[in-house]
């Protein structure tokens, strides 16, 4: 008994002197990145961008006042070989452990996204500590350090700026998608699929928006905004796509929550608005003669929201007539959507794997030129299903004719 | 034997934690790609089969571990040497074990922290299970199997309720045939997890109702391979083909997709409450049959006395057992499956009831 | 009635001792031989022991019709209630006229008859006998000429009254408490469970105190095995004094080295009461109001005596904040240390952004943050529970600044460490059993060391190891953690749910193991049959 206590006792002891806290990490040593911009230097270098959060001036954790004199973030840059080695240098200058465990957006330089984005993140994705649920963004037109630069008014940290605004577009106006970087490398390892990545770009004066002065104005000197959404082919950026064109896409990828159409009506432009609530994509590959073709189908419901012109909307006729137009409306700009990625032949719908799916002893065969050779001539029936539920809070337009 | 006696459904709870053990945290069967539910279902299918060997042996000896009555079959000196073996199949495996289990939490929570640490820590805890001894173990389990399964369904609710979720992860079935499936099945399914049910004929004798043992046995085993293969499923709906083979833990990252209303996320703790639990019992109870049965071959009467020097051995070893992570993996998956999974799960229970068979018909006793 | 077979069954274990080991003990001056038939030496022995005792009042007096014999009654002041003894026994000898030529049995005889107003009269012949009767309040009467003396029960004197109980409030409930009188405390519990199967065993424990233990139990319903567990082991005592339960409790209980109570101590009559109809063995000490139950299981101590009179919803609910709270209880400090110096990963962005500049200007590591905050709430509660309530106010002042504003405005802690140690100071006071809050504080400060050293491995592998622990722990045979580990079915009712009262069919399958049924089965009340012309209207 005497012997196994005295074991026993060793071994607690042993392991208390041999623990001395390796893997720990104290707060206040902690550099938390909450951003990671990737550029390209002339010699052809990563250029690293971290936004670094400053816990203290972030409003809301100003505990002990001082707050509001700092910028909630500052950024460090270095170059480097890899990402790997990139962050590694960073801290030659920076005062504390670089910590990726918040890192929520990845924003990604126009130029390296033209280059290609191979081995960009399998750093991240090893990583322990980096979270691929991290949103990903292309800086469009500008560098990825100049969009992490902007100071923004109402949220501090202008990743979250971004991500909030990622997140509530998607929902609300669906021409942009809330992407992670999770998805972008299933898509880029997938051969039946290429990636689609939201843009953001800065309006305004990039070099004006670094100062704290940005955000003690009402109208910023300098704004991040979403802009389009980049297609990527092969991991290259390959072509940016806008307004209802990029709404096809996020249609076909089934990622559309809520959003606004307009379509025209006795003769008027933009004359009906169409809120949609809820909305479900489905595609299927079908075979006509060994050759895969893809439909898709689009359902929606929801409202009217807007009204320009003279309709009867108590009228049921009347609210057919409107659904066959919003059919055929959604209809053209899914198809538009379709014929312009098509037309850089790249498969960002994952016709690919609908295709995989219905029939993976045809896609063995295809799969290698799917992108280039099949895509391309795709035939594709787009159908739309449109319901108007409900006409808001009034059944006629105030203006008679 | 100590005098200690577990009932039907403490073995039932033993067995299906056992059986979830590391299984559910490690990459099973993820060569089968979107087919792994299926290679974990003809697993089970198969070690059913293999675990009615072992239920028929202990039909024949409702009294003896499995050390025991492999002494009476094939005679003393064969039978001592062959126990010799298992006990330390057992043991190696408790090892090999708790170096994944080490390896899985230094890779993704303590990179910084040495291998040897975390291991002590486990194994302490494990002897002090294994030196409280298997009514103990029991009743833990019973209270940790409630809370796994209460972690498990709202690890699924979340899951499911994130929506990254996507059925056709799973088509198309059977995208390379029978083969690939088979050769998972041959490969890995069948031997981890259900042919360690092995370890269980160490522990039959211990429970107070035998008629029903195999009932229960059987039962845990084919609740635990649904668990497993609804698990698999899920991170394979979840995370895709490609994403699934590709992790070295598949449940984490499905795990880490979790994100639901910006509060329930970051979820990283489940995985290791669940790696933890599991762990433990599988170590524990190749550990306690390791003890028990070196007891019994050596005629100790309290396993107690033999608790710590061996559970400092099976740290040791699992120190020592590969330099890499890579080196241990591929230990496990090529040389400890043919050279030690496939005859000692297989093949000596199959001989060993061939040839209890062919005693009782021919020899006047097998006693 | 009752009271006589206590009587008996006390002198039966008298009996039992006196013959079995040196009772006495330090106490061996008692002279062994028997008394004298002088009155006069008598008395001098009574002196001489009692070191004139000032509170030992002998009072001589004269029997017969010439009083000519000489005769006292010796008792204790204080002990006794002396309206008692001048009217009940002083008055009647005085009154009768004594027959000098009776034999001695018949001379006992005759007192006793004369004595039939009061209870308990008793022959005594050894002076062991006549110091524990005269020191448990009893009047002794001495005659001269006569070898032996009579004792007449008087107990009588201050108790504390009947008051409500400090440490186990219910809103609703019976308000009494228990007192430090065992006799007032049994009969507490005879009110309550009117069945003469309701068995009471008296000893006296301590060889200097001569303190009356009492063991309870229901005859029929109780596990015999555990009855005779608890007596063997109060038997196995041998101990100077007892002074409280606890003393009992820490000899009688199944493994000391663990921080989780293996017995249940009360100061409700209802709470025992019901654990009696369980199956379970109360054990009364003279002296306080805390009254020891065995066996004890874990649950047990989440179960606060209103979830039986509340119904059965709302007692299901309380029952888990309960274990929630005590889950806090124990993990809550260790769960920041944790995450603050660990797995920050864990902590939503916004939130670990807050707490990090929350850190930015404290001095400290978190664990040495968090160590200093839980040891001064431990001071401060120490220092309410033990101070005079005048100064209790001021304690309060004070803490108030050292776990609160002042203490984060100086930059010595996080104010989210102030919460941390606040919510867990709550969840502590609101266990329900304080025996178990006070595991869970020592519990507590080992599972911040394992966080400190291992994050949340360290917290999991320690929980895993305390439960290990509680599994294997027994109470008198029962295992602690039934009936959730092994798992009861039919007595799951009542662990983590308090299912519906008609449910509760059974009792509690390990404690007792003859008597299960509890309750018929079919008592779901239901609203009564719709009659005839009901049913014809809704048809």
């Amino acid at each position: 008994m005497k012997r196994r206590i005295a074991i026993f006792v060793l071994l607690v002891v042993c392991t208390g002197m041999l623990a001395g806290c390796w893997s720990k990490k104290e707060l206040t040593d902690l550099a938390f990145i909450i951003a990671v911009g990737l550029d390209k230097t002339k010699d052809g270098k990563y250029l690293a961008s971290f936004q670094v959060v400053n816990p203290g001036n972030v409003a809301g954790a100003t505990q002990r006042g001082g707050g509001a004199a700092g910028v909630p973030v500052s950024i460090y840059a270095s170059t480097g070989d890899s990402l790997v080695e990139a962050s590694r240098k960073a801290s030659q200058k920076l005062s504390r452990l670089p910590y990726y465990a918040h890192t929520n957006l990845v924003v990604i330089g126009e130029e390296v996204a033209r280059e290609g984005l191979d081995g960009v993140f399998d750093a991240l994705e090893r990583n322990n500590q980096f979270r691929t649920t991290a949103r990903l963004v292309i800086a469009h037109g500008h560098s990825a350090q100049d969009v992490l630069t902007v100071l923004t008014p109402v949220d501090k940290i202008s990743a979250n700026q971004i991500i909030k605004t990622l997140e509530f577009s998607e929902m609300a106006w669906g021409q942009t998608m809330n992407v992670d970087v999770w998805q972008v490398i299933r898509d880029l390892s997938s051969p039946g699929r290429n990636p689609v990545v939201t843009g953001v770009k800065i309006e305004g004066n990039p070099t004006r928006g670094k100062r704290q002065t940005n955000v003690q104005s009402s109208v910023p000197d300098a704004r991040v905004s979403l802009d389009g959404l980049a297609l990527f082919k092969n991991g290259r950026l390959v072509k940016w796509v806008n307004g209802p064109t990029a709404r096809g896409v996020v249609w076909v990828l089934d990622r559309i929550k809520q959003t606004n159409v307009t379509i025209p009506w006795n003769g008027k432009q933009e004359a009906i608005g169409f809120r949609t609530v809820r909305a479900k994509t489905d595609v299927e590959a079908e075979f006509k003669g060994g050759r895969p073709s893809i439909s898709v189908h689009i359902g929606a419901e929801g409202d009217i929201s807007e009204v320009l012109t003279m309709v009867h909307l108590n009228d049921p006729a009347v609210l057919l007539r409107l659904e066959k137009e919003l059919d055929r409306h959604i209809e053209n700009e899914v198809k538009q959507a379709i014929v312009s990625a098509q037309r850089v032949r790249t498969d960002v719908f994952g016709f690919g794997d609908a295709v995989h799916r219905a029939a993976p002893r045809l896609w063995k065969k295809i799969q290698n030129e799917w992108h280039d050779r099949y895509f391309p001539e795709l035939d594709v029936t787009v159908t739309a299903d449109i319901y108007i539920r409900r006409t808001g809070l009034r059944n006629k337009p105030y203006m008679e004719k | 034997m100590e005098p200690i006696q577990i009932n039907i459904r403490q073995l039932f709870v033993l067995i299906v934690l056992f059986e979830h053990g590391s299984a559910i945290v490690i990459p099973l069967g993820v060569s089968a790609k979107q087919d792994v539910w299926i290679a974990i279902l003809l697993g089970l299918a198969l070690g059913l089969l293999v675990f009615s060997v072992y239920g028929r042996l202990f039909r024949c000896y409702p009294d003896q571990p499995l050390v025991g009555y492999i002494q009476h079959i094939v005679g003393a000196p064969l039978g001592k040497l062959l126990g010799i073996v298992y006990v330390t199949y057992f043991l190696y495996i408790a090892a090999r074990v708790l170096r994944d289990f080490g390896e899985l939490l230094l890779t993704f929570a303590y990179p910084e922290t040495p291998l040897f640490v975390l291991n002590a820590i486990m194994a302490l805890v494990v002897m002090y299970g294994a030196y409280k001894g298997l009514e103990v173990l029991a009743r833990t389990g019973e209270l940790f199997l409630a809370m796994l399964y209460v972690m498990a369904l709202a690890g699924f609710v979340l899951v499911f309720v994130s929506g990254v979720m996507d059925l056709s992860q799973l088509e198309p079935v059977l995208e390379e045939g029978w083969g690939r499936v088979w050769k998972t099945v041959f490969t890995e399914t069948l031997y981890v997890p259900f042919g360690e049910m092995i370890v269980f004929t160490m522990l039959f004798p211990y429970v107070n109702n035998p008629a029903k043992v195999s009932r229960a046995a059987v039962i845990g085993m084919a609740l635990t391979g649904l668990n497993l293969a609804v698990i698999a499923a899920i991170n394979m709906i979840v995370l895709g083909p490609d994403g699934a083979s590709r992790s070295s833990f598949p449940l984490l990252d499905t795990i880490r997709r979790i994100q639901v209303a910006h509060f329930f996320e970051r979820l990283d703790v489940l995985f290791m409450i669940a790696l933890i639990i599991g762990g433990f019992f599988k170590i524990s109870i190749f550990f306690y049959a390791g003890v028990v049965g070196a007891a019994h071959l050596f005629g100790i009467s309290k396993h107690q006395r033999i608790v710590y020097p061996l559970g400092l051995l099976v740290l040791l070893l699992s120190i020592a057992i590969a330099s890499n992570y890579a080196e241990h993996i591929y230990e496990g998956l090529k040389i400890v499956t043919f050279y030690l999974h496939i005859p000692l799960q297989i093949i000596i229970p199959v001989l060993l009831l061939v040839i209890a068979a062919i005693r009782r018909r021919f020899g006047p006793s097998t006693k | 009635m009752l009271f006589q077979w206590g009587m008996r069954q006390q002198k039966k274990r008298m009996d039992v001792k006196q013959e079995g080991s040196d009772y006495s003990g330090e106490a061996s001056d008692v002279p062994q031989e028997p008394l004298s038939a002088e009155l006069a030496v008598n008395i001098d022995i009574i002196r001489q022991k009692t070191g004139e005792s000032s509170d030992v009042i002998i009072r001589r007096f004269a029997l017969g019709q010439k009083w000519q014999i000489k005769a006292a009654i010796i008792f204790v002041d204080g002990l006794v209630d002396e309206k008692n003894v001048y009217e009940f026994v002083l008055t009647p000898l005085l009154q009768a006229s004594f027959p000098l030529a009776l034999e001695e049995k018949e001379r006992f005889q005759w007192i006793e008859k004369k004595l039939a107003a009061v209870g308990g009269v008793k022959h005594i012949s050894d002076w062991g006998k006549l110091f524990f009767e005269l020191f448990s309040g009893a009047t002794v009467m001495l005659i001269d000429g006569t070898p032996f003396a009579v004792s007449a029960s008087t107990k009588g004197g201050e108790y504390r009254s009947i008051e409500e109980p400090q440490t186990q409030i219910a809103v609703r409930g019976p308000r009494e408490g228990f007192t430090e009188s065992l006799r007032a405390n049994t009969a507490m519990i005879r009110r309550r469970i009117r069945n003469p199967n309701l068995w009471l065993e008296t000893m006296q424990i301590g060889t200097v105190t001569q303190t009356d233990v009492a063991i309870m139990y229901i005859k029929g319903i109780v596990n015999d095995g555990i009855v005779k567990e608890v007596r063997e082991r109060l038997r196995r005592i041998d101990i100077d004094s007892v002074l409280e339960s606890g003393y009992i409790e820490q000899l009688i209980e199944d493994q000391t080295f663990t921080t989780f109570p293996t017995t249940y101590h009360t100061e409700r009559p209802d709470i025992v009461a019901a654990n009696l109809l369980e199956g379970r063995v109360a054990v009364f000490v003279e002296g306080t109001p805390f009254v020891l139950l065995a066996p004890a299981v874990f649950i047990q101590f989440f179960q606060a005596v209103e979830d039986y009179y509340a119904r059965f919803d709302i007692a299901t609910a309380l029952r888990f904040l309960r274990v929630l709270i005590f889950f806090i209880s124990l993990v809550a400090p260790a769960i920041y240390i944790a995450a603050t110096t660990f797995h920050q990963e864990m902590i939503p962005t916004q939130l670990v952004i807050a707490i990090a500049a929350q850190r930015e200007a404290v001095p400290f590591p978190g664990f040495v943050e968090a160590l200093v905050m839980e040891v001064t709430f431990e001071i401060l509660r120490e220092a309410g529970v033990r101070l005079p309530r005048a100064v209790g106010q001021a304690v309060s002042i004070v803490g108030a600044l050292v776990i609160g504003q002042a203490a984060v405005e100086a930059g010595f802690v996080s104010s989210a460490m102030v919460i941390v140690v606040s919510i867990t100071a709550i969840a502590s006071f609101a266990t329900p059993s304080f025996a178990i809050a006070i595991s869970a504080r020592l519990i507590r400060f080992g599972l911040m060391f394992l966080a400190a050293m291992f994050g949340f491995y360290g917290i999991m592998m320690g929980i895993l190891a305390m439960i290990l622990h509680l599994c294997s722990l027994r109470s008198f045979g029962v295992p602690y953690m039934s009936p959730l580990a092994p798992f009861i079915p039919s007595n799951a009712g009542d662990t983590l749910f308090r299912v519906p009262t008609w449910m509760f069919r059974e009792r509690p399958r390990l404690i007792n193991q003859k008597n299960i049924v509890r309750q018929s089965g079919d008592q779901k009340p239901e609203p009564p049959a719709p009659s005839r012309q009901e049913k014809g209207d809704g048809a």
